[in-house]
Parts: C-alpha cells; structure tokens; sequence
C-alpha cells in the first residue's frame, strides 16, 4: 500500500487518537505493520490504537482482535472467531471422555431471532447455564455437521450473562403453514397441516433428555402412504378415526420421515375421505422420490434387478439372535450350532435411482423356485455355497419385479427389507399407447 | 452421498451422441457423460441384439469386444478381466441373442473435440424378446420425460440450477440440462421423436404412427457433431455412401479380411468424410444389408 492509499486510514486513526502521536508517526507505524510486517489493515489499525491510545476497543482481552458478532442465521459455519448474542433455548452437562480423560461439557441448543443451532461448552466444569436466559457468547468458533451450523466454545472463549429478552422463531425450520400428503412429507419440514386416517395408535411411556414423557404414537395413512407418528399430547385418537393434523412436524429416524404433533398443534375429526386402507392407500415410489424425500414405511417399488450382492444365497445364522455368521462363530453368542438359511440381496433399480432390497427366505424360494433344502443339497453336491449364489443370480438377474417394504435411508441410498414381492407385469401396448397419445398431444 | 448410481435406460442414438463429460475431481467422485439431452450417465442398462462379438484377449485372459443393438444404433461392449461375471456370461453368450447390459460408460477421445462411448458392462444375461420390448417402453418413456425436461431448461435460459429444481427438476437434472445447452445449443427435437417414432412403431406393430416428421430422418445413430469438425465437404448422404461403397470394395480386394476400418477413415478423411461420418454410414449401410462386417474392425460389400 502506498503513501496515497494510507491516507484514509492514517486521517481515521487520527480522528481517534488526536495529538497522541503525530501525523509522520502514524504513516512510519502503518507502513512498518503492513509493508513490513506484511499485517492486514484492520489488523494494523487495532494494533496502532492499542499502543497509543487508552481506546476501548470494546472488550478488555486482546483475543477478542478480529471477532465478529453474528446472528445464528448468519453464522455459516466457517467462523473461526465469532461472538454471539443468544438464548439457552436447552442445556445439559455432560460428562464425556475425551481423549481418555474426563471432561464434563455443556450442550444444548441455542437461538435469537433468526434461528437456532446446537452449541457445546468444552470446559463447562464452572460454567452454569440457565434454560431461557440470555448469554454473550465471545470468540466461539462454528463447524458444519450434517448440514447444521454447530456452535462451540473453546479455551479462549468467555460466556456472559446479559439482561436483555430475546424471543426465538416458534421452531427450528419453518416454512409457512403448507397443506401435505403423506408422500410429500420429508425432514425438517414443519408447520404441516395434513388429512390422515389413524391405522394404529399405542401410548408408550418414554424417556426424553432425562425426562419421563408419554408418547402416543403409530401409523396414520391417506391415499399416498403410509407414515408413523408420534403425538406428544394425548388427542384421544383412535384406530379407524380420520383427523386433520394443523401445525404438525417431520422428523426423520433412519431416514424414514414420521410426523409429529403435540402442545401447538390442532387436531380435528374430519369425515372420512380415505376409505378401506388396504384398497386405497397406494405407496407406489419411484427411487427417485425416496432418494429425495427418504424412506417409508409399506412402500412399493418397481424395477430391475440390476445386481445380486455378496451375502446372497445360502447362509448361517446364530440360533440365538438371528445374525448371519461366518462359519460357527457369532460376535456376541461365541460358537454355536449354526441354523442355515436362504436370502437375497439385490439392487433393484427403477431407472431413477438404486434401491438395495434384503430379501427373506420364504420370498427368495418364492422369486428364485429354489427351497432351503434345495440349496443346502446343491451346496453339497458342489462343495461350496457359492454354486447357490451363482445359481439364484442366474434367475433374479434382470428379472423385473415389485417389492414392498419398510425403506430406511442413509448416505449410501435407500434400503428395503422385502414384506412382499413378485414379477412385476406390465401391458407394454397399452403403456406404449399411453406414451404415443401423450407425445402426439404435446407436438400437435 | 455415496449411492449407486443410476442406471440409466438410453438408446445407443443418444448415448454416442455424447461429446461432453464431467470427470471426478478426485477418486472418489463420479465421472458423467452429459448426453445432448443432459442426462448425466455413469450407468447404464440397456437391452438389444448381440451382433457380434470377439474375444482378443486369451482364453485365460479373456478381452471381449462387442457390439449390441437397439433401435436407434449399437453399443460399443469391452470386458476385460477386471468384469469378471460379464466376461464369463459373454462366453457363453450366442450371436445373434437378446441380451440384456448393466455396465459403466467409459469415453475415449483421440482427439480433442470427439468422443467415443463405449460400456464396460459389469452384468450380462441373455434375456427373451418380451423383456427387451418392456426396455424399448422404458428407454422411450424416459426419453421422452427427458426431453420434456431439457425444454424447461431451453426455454427459460436464465434460469440457474435452483430455479430448474423449483420447477420441478432434479438437482442432476438441473445440472445436466444447464451443461448439455451450452454445449450442445438447442436440442434438435425432431432427431428424438424420430427415435420415439421408430420404438413405437416397434411396440405398436398394428398402429399406424406418423409424428408428422420427414421420413428420411434416419434411425442410424446420428452424426458426432465435432465442434469445429468438417461436415461441409458438399457432398450429400447418398454421395457419401457411394464414396464409402465404393472404398469398401476396393480395399477388400486388397485385403482378404476384408476391409479395415482404419483404412477406411483414412481414405474417407481424403475425400472429405470424418470419421464419425464413416461410422454413421457403414452403421447405415449395415441396416441395409449392404455390407456387413466379416470380422470385427472390418467391413465386405455383401
């Protein structure tokens, strides 16, 4: 930077500084931060008023050079050094082995105005934080998890308390008030009102953050799907009863959305508009759609076989828990007389994505015309288990089918463990036809 | 994500058509081939007649090269021993036999400009005719879904990636569309639902079909556009093909293969024909049973 461009900055810290320290002076301590020292300018300037003039730079600690104040809705998840003002909306402490040595750390989760994130408090041995107050969070640092800004605070960071109101957004993620179907439902989103016919509700007694919590939950359905719920209030529902849902919310477990409704939310009989489940309810997915919106309960899916992975054909099983194992050892039950099974694991693909599927014994006998027996008999006849694999993959491979089931979902893709499954058909002429009348309509 | 990609059901005519590729940055990310109408395939499975294949590795070792096809043109199929299953299903495999492809596609590009695709199949099956007619189905449908798609992004050319997803396009789409648009320009519409036409009549034997498209338009693959490439020598298609004929016939005289392909390019490329015009002809001369190839690599006036 030359003489000219300092100018500006020289006349600010002058206005700052007065008489302190002339003019000539002031450029000579300039140019030695930046032109020798190689210092940015905001860095430079700091340093110039801390020497020279008892200025308050806003804080008393010298670490505080450079910090930023942020709102959590600004907070990117990069900071290295932020300050935040904010509401405990929940704290714990917890006690936690780090590195083989005992920390007790303090995480909750916290909010102003425009939103709220998660936060930790890595030394939180002296540090008590009260659910609802306000704190001044100084020189934390932020990190990305799952997408979600994380607050932290490290050693060089102090914790305040102010006296000051801060009211935070109702929920974490809210859209406006959005009317849904089950098959539209996927996490994070709230303030959902929806039309659905309870198919099975029990009360469960639970215990949430170390407290004791009555939870009715089950399954709800309309005519796109199936969707388990959880009331966190006791609505009185009933099996067979349809209801409208207001101000509900999606969460997802294992990549499965389930809906939530509890104090803020309203819920009305409603005639009912659904009609028999097991005729009405259609959870027909593409992969597709699963890979966006996540997994489902009693979902159907159509495709190719376009792969028959390791694991498939005959297998053993601990007599005790039911997990495949290697030979006649299982991890938790020691050796046991092994029971051997059949299964298949495939990749279905639909042309719009690929769905792992996990197929049990009586659908694999039934997909693939071999019986347990037959593939322990061939098995031996062989002398090696691979001679089944090869042999079911010989009749799965390509094969189109449709498959029902619960699909979980993770960053490896959808998973489906098969309830039911067959060839799928379809009526080529007739789907032909379907695409010719579309393609005319479009280009005449 | 780490999630197995899609396999994509596409016709030969639209997947050799692709000049335009996104490579992974680093090992672990995923290399595309954009097609012209901007889907990004890594994976494919495809469904047609197995026309000719060869082994030119060794029995041990076995190096197959194919060809499979549908419609609209052929798959170029390499196993090597890396696809173990695939090689020891194509030996088994019968010429001419409906098989049934899940494989990865690769690129080969000998020169800046043009690509060559290629599928480097992981499964193979020999299926029965039924099967592959519900392919033609599928590979149309989502031709045609596609090429709806791809309008969106040609018609609003302002539109980024989030606004395409707003409208109801995938994040891939968006991506894939937006890519194929500045590379390919605008999409030639009549060039797919020629395609669209040939596998509906395909499925709808009883049905007469008319898209209302010129009836020359051909069902052989279409040309590689190469960017900055000599298609302008002036000579018509039939001129071309009259050019190829006649080159055929007189370089299988001189070798008792037949003619090699190699030369062929060489000669045509004198006569102002490029190399994937070469391609697209002999594939077209083939349909017609003109010519045919006696070996692999070489073509004979039939």
């Amino acid at each position: 930077m030359n003489r000219e461009e300092l100018t500006p900055h020289v006349e600010e810290l002058k206005r700052v500084l007065g008489d302190k320290i002339s003019e000539e002076e002031l450029l000579k301590e300039l140019d030695a931060y930046l032109n020798v020292y190689h210092v940015d300018i905001m860095s430079a300037k700091r340093g110039i008023l801390r020497k020279h003039g008892d200025v308050d730079l806003d804080t008393g600690s010298f670490v505080t050079g450079g910090a930023v104040v942020k709102k959590i809705g600004e907070l990117t998840g990069s900071e290295m050094n932020v300050d935040i003002l904010a509401k405990v909306v929940f704290a714990e402490k917890k006690n936690v082995q780090i590195k083989n040595s005992a920390r007790t750390i303090i995480s909750g989760i916290l909010g102003d105005e425009t939103g709220t994130a998660s936060f930790t408090v890595w030394n939180g041995e002296d540090i008590e934080l009260e659910k609802g107050a306000v704190y001044m969070f100084k020189n934390c640092y932020t990190k990305l998890w799952n997408d979600k800004v994380q607050i932290s605070t490290g050693n060089r960071s102090t914790i305040s308390r102010e006296n000051v109101e801060i009211s935070t957004p109702e929920r974490q993620i809210s859209y406006s008030s959005s009317v849904a179907k089950v098959a539209d439902l996927k996490e994070g989103i709230g303030n959902v009102t929806i039309t659905v016919k309870i198919v099975s509700v029990e009360c469960r007694n639970i215990m949430v953050k170390g407290e004791p919590r009555v939870v009715f939950s089950g399954i709800a359905a309309d005519t796109t799907g199936k969707v388990q719920f959880s009331a966190w209030k006791d609505f009185e529902l009933q099996e067979g009863e349809t209801v409208c849902i207001k101000n509900a919310y999606i969460r997802a477990w294992k990549g499965i959305p389930q809906l939530n409704f509890g104090d803020r939310s309203e819920v009305s009989r409603v005639d009912d508009t659904i009609g028999d489940i097991a005729s009405a309810v259609d959870s027909r997915r593409t992969v597709g759609e699963i890979v966006r919106n996540g997994g489902g309960i009693d979902i159907t899916v159509s495709g190719t076989v376009v792969d028959v992975r390791v694991g498939s054909g005959l297998i053993k099983r601990c007599p005790v828990c039911n997990r495949s194992i290697l030979g006649t050892e299982c991890m938790s039950h020691g050796t046991v007389e092994p029971v051997q099974d059949i299964r298949l694991k495939v990749v279905i693909d639909d042309g719009t994505g690929a769905l792992s599927a996990i197929i049990g014994r009586e659908l694999t006998e039934k997909l693939t015309g071999m019986t347990l027996k037959m593939a322990v008999d061939l098995s031996k006849a062989r002398g090696e288990t691979e001679a089944v694999t090869r042999a079911m993959a010989d009749r799965v491979l390509m094969r189109r089918v449709t498959v029902t089931g619960n699909v979980m979902s993770d960053d490896y893709g959808p998973m489906m463990i098969v309830s039911s499954a067959d060839d799928d058909k379809i009526d080529v002429p007739a789907r032909a036809a379907e695409l010719l009348k579309k393609v005319e309509e479009a280009i005449m | 994500m780490n999630a197995r990609e899609t396999a994509w059901r596409i016709f030969a005519g639209e997947l050799n058509a692709s000049s335009l590729e996104k490579k992974g940055e680093d090992e672990k990310s995923v290399s595309y081939v954009i097609t012209p109408l901007g889907t990004m395939v890594n994976r494919v499975l495809v469904c047609g007649v197995l026309t000719e294949k060869e082994n030119i590795g060794t029995d041990d070792e076995p190096m197959w090269k194919a060809r499979v096809q549908d419609v609209t043109g052929s798959y170029f199929l390499n196993v090597g021993r890396y696809q173990p299953e695939a090689a020891a299903a194509m030996a088994n495999l019968d010429t001419p036999s409906f098989v049934a492809v899940v494989g990865k596609v690769r690129t080969y590009s000998p020169e800046e400009g043009r690509v060559y695709v290629s599928l480097r199949p992981e499964k193979m099956m020999s299926i029965d005719g039924d099967t592959r007619n519900m392919w033609v189905l599928d590979a149309a449908e989502s031709m045609w879904d596609r090429l709806l798609k791809l309008r969106k992004t040609v018609s609003n050319p302002d539109a980024n990636a989030n606004a395409l997803i707003g409208m109801g396009l995938t994040a891939q789409e968006a991506e894939g569309t937006i890519l194929a648009h500045e590379h390919y320009g605008d999409p030639d519409s009549s060039r797919y639902l020629s395609v669209l036409q040939s596998a509906l009549r395909m499925l709808l034997p009883d049905r007469t079909i008319d898209l209302g498209l010129p009836e020359e338009v051909p069902d052989a693959p279409e040309e590689i556009e190469v960017e900055g490439g000599d298609n302008d020598s002036g000579m018509s298609a039939l001129d071309k093909e009259d050019v190829i004929l006649r080159l055929i016939e007189e370089l299988d005289d001189i070798h008792s293969k037949g003619a090699p392909r190699a030369e062929i390019d060489r000669r045509a490329a004198m006569e102002g024909i490029s190399e994937a015009e070469v391609e697209e002809i002999s594939d077209s001369l083939m349909d017609k049973g003109l010519i045919y190839e006696p070996n692999l690599g070489y073509l004979r006036k039939i």
